[in-house]
């Protein structure tokens, strides 16, 4: 039987890479001693799959055909094309063809509806985290697309009972294998709209404080009335709360926090402590 | 409302070679979708808050100023101005 190794959350902002220069060298330092923090808790962990929770932002899908979940079951993932990480450190990465579908198995079984790739290309969202957190390399990843892009977006509730069917999956998955669940993406922020530029620090503050609490309904109440006030890059909450709804009893730790606006983003980093026997 | 066919010019503009021709002849390019003329001219035209306001995808919209090699402070002084309903008319 698997293990659920950890599970963590944080901020995917491209303007980390490209406008690393346009924050003064005490917050830069601060936000990178941060994510490299993050990181180390990442790789403490020991993880040999990441299933790796965020949107696709028009790489795999369009329009025309826009899955709400998206699970990855390929051998190997295909490199971020954004041209700004043409720097990336990971040169291959590989799937987890077995554990995905046996998630997809597991998924179906629950009434759950997921699309299959069978050959994804990463983007962003599911590396910058990582690159950015100085992490050396990347174990297996099982790539989960959440569509918080483009709406109809996938519902609240849903969300967290996604979280909950793939801890399910990894405590039914016979192997040995260490497998962490990882959401990117959020906090507050605003992309290509008229508000682009704005933070909602106030959501922020108050979604990191129901994350914390025991009490998930209040916490989907408050998203479901908040979400959309402050931005559509905070849509990529509804990532942390699949990653809440994974960690089941764990205690949230949000481990950073600060919104920087020259990255136009408030910049969350979480880990759940899993106890004893995670 | 999305205006599908100008969110898929701007996905074809940035996840391919097209982002070159548009940039060398737009109008060869725009000839290939079935757009709105209003929508026309407001690419034709760099209209940024015209093309703002015309139903696509932000993220998307983003891609697009930044094919055109807008800084994120012309695109932002823009999109504020389409936030605003009286202004950026004249």
């Amino acid at each position: 039987m698997a293990t659920l190794a950890g599970v963590f959350a944080a901020s995917h902002m491209p303007p980390m890479v490209f406008h690393w220069e346009r924050v003064d060298p005490a917050r830069r330092d601060e936000v990178g001693a941060a994510y490299a923090d993050w990181g180390r808790r990442v790789t403490a962990s020991h993880p040999d799959v990441l299933v790796i929770v965020s949107p696709d932002h028009f790489v795999n899908f369009f329009l025309n055909n826009l899955p709400s979940v998206c699970i990855g079951v390929g051998e190997a993932h295909g490199a971020p094309p954004e041209r700004w990480l043409k720097d990336l450190p990971y040169k291959t990465f590989p799937g987890h063809p077995a554990f995905a579908e046996h998630l997809l198995a597991e998924a179906l079984d629950a009434g759950f509806e997921p699309s299959v790739s069978r050959q994804m290309t990463l983007d962003h969202g599911f590396v910058l985290p990582f690159f950015k957190a100085g992490v050396p390399r990347l174990p297996a990843i099982v790539p989960f697309v959440l569509n918080t892009v483009e709406p109809p977006y996938p519902s609240l509730p849903r969300c967290f009972a996604w979280g909950e069917l793939i801890a399910r999956a990894i405590a039914s998955w016979p192997g040995a294998e260490r497998i962490a669940v990882v959401a990117t993406g959020g906090l507050s922020h605003s992309i290509g709209e008229p508000t682009m530029g704005e933070i909602d620090v106030e959501f922020d503050r108050v979604f990191l404080q129901r994350m914390s609490a025991r009490d998930h309904a209040a916490l989907i109440r408050f998203m479901d009335e908040a979400i959309d006030r402050a931005g559509n890059g905070a849509q990529e909450t509804r990532n942390w709360l699949v990653a809440r709804g994974a960690a089941g009893p764990g205690r949230f730790e949000s481990l950073y926090y600060r919104a920087i606006p020259e990255w136009y983003t408030g910049v969350g980093l979480a880990e759940w402590r899993l106890g004893p026997a995670g | 409302m999305r205006d599908y066919w100008l969110n898929k010019l701007f996905y074809d503009l940035t996840t391919s070679s097209l982002g070159a021709a548009y940039k060398a002849d737009r109008s060869a390019v725009l000839d290939g979708y079935a757009l709105k003329p209003e929508v026309r001219k407001a690419l034709l035209d760099d209209d940024l808050v015209a093309i703002s306001r015309a139903g696509v995808n932000p993220y998307l919209l983003r891609y697009y100023f930044q094919l055109l090699g807008y800084s994120d402070e012309t695109v932002m002084e823009k999109l504020h101005t389409a936030l605003v309903p009286a202004a950026g008319q004249g």
